[in-house]
């Protein structure tokens, strides 16, 4: 029976990671980029990415493009675990009604 | 941890709206500009063959390596979105391998002359084993658009000689045209 992950419950970081995980295996995304993807602002987002991070669900990584920094952001096979772990005892918890 | 059954499923909406937001995303990512801008490459060089001959053969570095630059700026473009988080080396020496046959082959085996819808027909198929290769590496449209093109390639070289650049400008211009659409729109 799958379990519900409380770091990944909180909705802002569930978004972030339904997000994530939707990229390819091999893929990041920048940080703006999910910004505005999302709605979110840059306080908000980079507080639930670095509490993913410590989680070990997300990598980040900083690098320069044309002198200025960027940073980029991809889900880790652990979070992509969890996340799958996550959807599937959320849909479990709808089952009972589906068959009703 | 307990939830009701409201609760998982507002949970999972927010995961479908997310998922589709970065799906949106996902697709203004993909090769589309790329097929789209060689698919009409392909077009306009086929149509100088035909209308201006020998004469307009010769303006095919002209519209190719400008779109090559193009597409490099695409690509950088698109990077500063989502980018591969590396490249793969195995992919890299393949390509490599491709490319330097490309090149070496006509220098070694076609030494004499060599029929322009030849040469042209020679190049388009090492480019569809570069489609072929990236298929296998990164997204499998790839490798069967590089079969079909290849295959459309040798039909019109060997059945259609006579009709070759119109046959290039439609079955080989147009299956790009029409993949760039098909990976733009329908790939979900």
């Amino acid at each position: 029976m799958p379990e519900l992950d409380p770091v990944i419950h909180q909705p802002v970081r569930l978004q972030i990671m339904a997000a994530l995980t939707n990229l390819g295996p091999r893929e990041q995304v920048d940080f703006n980029f999910l910004k505005s993807r999302l709605a979110l602002t840059d306080g908000n987002l980079g507080a639930h990415l670095l509490t993913l991070e410590e989680a070990g669900y997300i990598a980040v990584a900083k690098t320069f493009v044309a002198r200025k920094p960027r940073t980029y952001v991809a889900a880790t096979p652990a979070g992509r675990r969890a996340f799958d772990g996550h959807v599937a005892a959320l849909t479990a918890i709808l089952k009972p009604r589906g068959h009703a | 941890m307990q939830l009701s059954a409201e609760d998982a499923a507002r949970s999972l909406a927010a995961i479908d709206a997310s998922r589709a937001a970065m799906r949106s995303a996902v697709r203004a990512n993909r090769g589309h500009w790329h097929l789209w801008l060689w698919g009409l490459i392909w077009i306009a060089m086929a149509m100088l063959a035909e209308f201006r001959g020998e004469a307009g053969s010769r303006l095919f570095p002209w519209l190719v390596l400008p779109g090559v630059l193009v597409s490099f700026m695409i690509g950088a473009s698109q990077a500063r979105r989502i980018r591969a988080v590396t490249i793969d080396r195995r992919f890299v020496g393949v390509l490599a391998a491709v490319i330097l046959f490309g090149i070496a082959a006509p220098l070694v085996l076609l030494r004499g002359p060599v029929s322009g819808q030849a040469l042209f027909a020679y190049c388009g198929l090492v480019a569809m084993l570069c489609y072929v290769v990236a298929g296998i590496w990164f997204d499998v449209y790839l490798l069967w658009l590089g079969v079909a093109m290849a295959a459309l390639i040798l039909v019109g070289l060997f059945v259609f000689p006579a009709i070759f650049w119109w046959w290039i400008a439609v079955f080989g211009g147009g299956p790009l045209l029409a993949a760039g659409f098909y990976v733009r729109y329908w790939v979900p």
